[in-house]
């Protein structure tokens, strides 16, 4: 990745938290937008919580910038495969692998993060998307999530930031 | 015409080959500035790189500033398409010397204007 330029905090200032820097309905409409291009124009997200299964995959990638941390995807198994034949359309495989699917959700979280990364202040680097286990959460605070319905089936997308060393949290 | 999609997501390669390929184009992939560039040198040079900004091994933003040190490589158009949104980040591009800029998510027209705009659209496209 090329090296962006961080500013360097000044001693005693105080990291900005990521709901001081955005809302839900920033990040509804980022997903929004990226459903529609990727995932098909008649496809909706609707805001409403639903219980995401036990075996829910997950997608992300980090900002590092004024604000750290990471954007994540997150939905069950079946949703991550629905997503990526959706995505794939025509050319998706008749018997999908996980790489498939890593690949596909790890499409969408650098989408929805890079533009999360475009509205917060900068500069910033994005990461290389990744999917398997999430980071840790870190404070609630500076965590906002976003619990959405595509095709009657949960998925959730968090904006979090980065999980405080041991020492810090308390 | 020939265009070379340059993603580290396959899953984007297609989308963007899938455009691409519908508008008449012919086209090949590579999934990072190194592997494109190894394309460029054997041989197959195309009238269009579509290009990601954040890959592994060598990103998009390196391939474009090597691609611009050749002058063999001069007729190549580079499109970058990305998730990088900032302004910041397409002066850079464009100052590296890439022709246009697609922020990530795109459609489909938004793809074909563009290549409107570089004079790249194949005849039958365009008509």
């Amino acid at each position: 990745m090329t090296e962006t330029r961080i500013p360097r905090r000044r001693a005693g200032d105080r990291p900005p938290v990521i709901t001081e820097l955005l809302d839900e309905a920033v990040v509804q409409e980022i997903a929004d937008q990226a459903w529609a291009a990727l995932v098909g124009e008649e496809e909706v997200l609707v805001p409403l919580p639903g219980e995401v299964p036990a075996d829910a995959v997950s997608s992300w990638v980090e900002v590092l910038g004024p604000w750290t941390g990471t954007v994540v995807l997150a939905c069950g198994r079946r949703t991550a495969a629905d997503l990526t034949r959706a995505l794939l359309r025509e050319h998706a495989p008749a018997e999908l692998e996980d790489e498939d699917v890593a690949d596909a959700l790890g499409e969408l979280a650098n989408v929805v993060g890079g533009n999360v990364k475009a509205v917060l202040p900068g500069p910033s680097a994005l990461g290389l998307p990744e999917a398997g286990t999430a980071p840790a959460p870190g404070a609630a605070a500076d965590t906002c999530r976003v619990d959405l319905l595509w095709r009657g089936q949960p998925l959730t997308i968090t904006v979090q930031g980065a999980a405080l060393a041991p020492e810090h949290e308390n | 015409m020939r265009a070379l999609v340059i993603d580290d997501s396959r899953a984007m390669r297609r989308i963007v080959s899938g455009t691409l390929e519908g508008l008449g184009y012919e086209t090949r992939q590579a999934g990072h500035g190194q592997e494109a560039l190894d394309v460029l040198h054997a041989g197959w040079v195309p009238e269009l790189c579509s290009i990601d900004w954040n890959m592994p091994v060598m990103d998009g933003l390196q391939f474009v500033s090597a691609v611009r040190a050749n002058p063999a490589w001069r007729a190549v158009t580079l499109m970058m398409v990305t998730s990088e949104g900032e302004q910041g980040q397409i002066v850079r591009a464009l100052a590296a010397g890439a022709h246009e800029y697609v922020i990530k998510p795109f459609t489909a027209d938004a793809i074909r204007d563009k290549l409107a705009l570089l004079g790249l659209l194949p005849q039958e496209a365009a008509l």
